[in-house]
């Protein structure tokens, strides 16, 4: 029985993992970058969801009706404007570019809203569904609920639009797609918007789930890492493998083991599967 | 077939006997500085800083810029040093000198360790790896009651040096490791580095051994990198996890190294200063300094992407500290 429960906690936190991971994955896979600053856009979500749910008088889980479309404006311009520039220099130039947007972004914050830990209160965080013996907490099923439709809502755009052939297509072979008539700087600064709505997304899981403060982000990008390179870099599907696994770990060892556990694992993948998991 | 001299207008500024001159002359100004207290306490508190940020960030542009191993787990070093210090001053009672070097020690073990997994990986996967294994010490030490968990240690040394003495140390480890650095990177071993650095493939099929150049270049970073955080955090006086394991040391010494020019033996000796500096101009204005210090990165990085010192030398024709051993004039 502590198996199964075991199993479903993993199962349902692992969902918010795995989209932790989703927008790593996207500019992993497509822009070939390591985005440092994905951390602070997560917790950058968070506070955005915080701020707007009294604002507006509505349920935090609408927010995302503002959140997704703002973030994603936010991602396509910043891709547009800076971090293509500084990837015309290099990879590791654009690298170090999104280091000092993360330290601008953490601080930015840390001004904004204080240092104060944050959290998003939800009528139903204490709920629990019984079915037969187990509990589960309907909290969790809101996030599992959250976390899927997201993902899989990225997964058939980028099956059945011509942005996400588009986008497909990049990942593959920039020069080729480019070729075959692409606007590649479009398509990265789309991708890293789509980036950017899954990380306001995931801040508002983070946000329901836990509290989060302006410098929590070197966590959640540290997560995001862990379970994409489990997943393999820039396969969707991977990531929510990963981030299950993810997610069992944190159950299994609570919160002074689980983190390590997740690290090891991390780091036995990286030994025997260097490509990840599902890595091609 | 005529004989083509190589014409040496790329002035490599210390292989000239006067600007050795000169270099012996400034640190022995220094040293001088340093023993008869001609300088406050207050300064005396900077140089020790810059000395050991100069040391620390050479040894990251050793890895990053002349390696092409760019770690982001320097902290791990960093964290390993200050405990080992401060358990063997306030624990085990030892001198400050033994701590150090007890710091060297499992530096370099956990370095040596680390070849077992760190060494198959390249590029990013090398940053994250150095990264997670710095956190999985963090987590280790968190849980580990021996060393206080959470709330850390302080470091009580008896008797605790003067500040002067210590200036001296922290000098001596700053010279040892630029002229470690600056003679590596002339010796076959550095050439092998630069070749890494640049294609590592090819550099293995004309017989460069990248494990071993690895491993040897990743200890003596860890070494000296060792040293110099056991030196800054007894003066801090206190260690816990996450001050010692943070990331925010390896951003530091990204900023050094980017702003001063990656890949440039002067470039660390620049940007520590200027680091230092603006780190206490910028404390009057509580907030705003890490914002500033990140748009700084982002403007060098876009507009003088190889630092103050890379930009200098291709300007002015000259190199202060050259790596290499000759270089052809772009001019002809």
């Amino acid at each position: 029985m502590y198996f199964a429960q075991v199993l479903i906690n993993g199962i349902l936190l692992g969902s918010v993992y795995a989209l932790l991971g989703v927008g790593m994955t996207m500019i992993f896979g497509i822009v070939k970058l390591t985005n440092l600053a994905h951390g602070e856009f997560v917790i950058l979500g968070a506070y955005l969801s915080t701020v707007l749910a009294p604002l507006l008088g509505i349920d935090p889980i609408l927010t995302l009706f503002i959140t997704v479309p703002l973030m994603f404006l936010l991602g396509f311009l910043l891709q547009y404007l800076l971090i293509g520039w500084a990837m015309k220099k290099g990879s590791e130039p654009a690298l170090l570019v999104t280091f000092g947007l993360s330290i601008i972004l953490q601080d930015g914050m840390l001004m904004l809203f204080s240092a104060d830990a944050q959290h998003i209160p939800v009528s139903y965080s204490m709920d629990t569904v019984k079915i037969g013996s187990l509990e589960i907490s309907v909290l969790h099923l809101v996030l599992f609920a959250i976390s899927l439709v997201s993902i899989a809502a990225l997964s058939l755009f980028l099956r059945n639009t011509y942005i996400g052939r588009a986008i497909r297509a990049t990942a593959d072979d920039a020069d080729v797609a480019a070729l075959s008539g692409v606007n590649i700087n479009r398509i990265y600064a789309i991708a890293m918007g789509i980036a950017m709505a899954s990380a306001a997304v995931a801040g508002l899981c983070v946000g329901m789930k836990w509290t989060y403060d302006p410098s929590a982000g070197g966590n959640y990008l540290l997560i995001a890492f862990v379970v994409v390179v489990i997943g393999g870099m820039g396969s969707v599907p991977g990531t929510l493998v990963a981030g299950i696994l993810f997610g069992m770990a944190q159950v299994i060892g609570g919160a002074s083991y689980g983190l390590l556990i997740s690290y090891i694992l991390l780091l036995l993948v990286l030994i025997f599967r260097p490509k990840g998991i599902f890595g091609k | 077939m005529a004989k083509r001299r190589l014409k040496n207008d790329n002035v490599r500024v210390l292989d000239s006997l006067p600007m050795l001159i000169v270099c012996i002359a400034a640190v022995s100004a220094l040293y001088f500085v340093c023993l008869t207290k001609l300088a406050s306490n207050n300064t005396m508190r900077y140089m020790i800083q810059i000395f050991l940020y100069i040391t620390m960030a050479q040894m990251w542009n050793l890895l990053s810029g002349f390696t092409g191993m760019t770690s982001l787990g320097q902290q791990l070093n960093i964290g390993l040093a200050g405990y080992s210090v401060a358990i063997a001053t306030t624990k085990l009672h030892l001198s400050l000198g033994m701590g150090l070097l007890m710091g060297v020690g499992v530096s370099v073990v956990v370095a040596l360790l680390m070849s077992l997994i760190l060494y198959r990986m390249e590029g990013m996967y090398f940053s994250i790896a150095t990264w997670v294994v710095a956190e999985i010490f963090e987590k280790l030490f968190l849980n580990w009651k021996y060393v206080g968990q959470g709330s850390g240690m302080t470091i009580r040394v008896v008797p605790y040096p003067r500040i002067n003495e210590i200036c001296v140390v922290a000098l001596t480890v700053c010279v040892l490791a630029v002229a470690a650095v600056y003679f590596l990177l002339r010796t076959r071993i550095g050439l092998g580095l630069t070749a890494m650095r640049d294609d590592i493939s090819a550099a293995s099929a004309v017989g460069v051994n990248v494990f071993n150049h690895k491993l040897f270049v990743y200890t003596i970073a860890a070494a000296f990198t060792a040293v110099a955080a056991g030196i800054f955090l007894v003066n801090k006086g206190i260690v816990y996890p996450e001050s010692g394991f943070s990331i925010s040391w390896t951003i530091s010494l990204v900023f050094i190294v980017i702003v001063g020019g990656s890949g440039t033996v002067g470039g660390p000796i620049v940007g520590a200063v200027i680091y230092v500096f603006l780190q206490e101009y910028l404390a009057r204005f509580p907030g705003w300094s890490n914002i500033i210090l990140g748009a700084i990165t982002i403007l060098t990085i876009l507009f003088l992407p190889k630092g103050i010192m890379g930009t200098l030398q291709e300007k002015l024709g000259f190199e202060i500290f050259s790596a290499k051993r000759f270089s052809y004039s772009k001019r002809r």
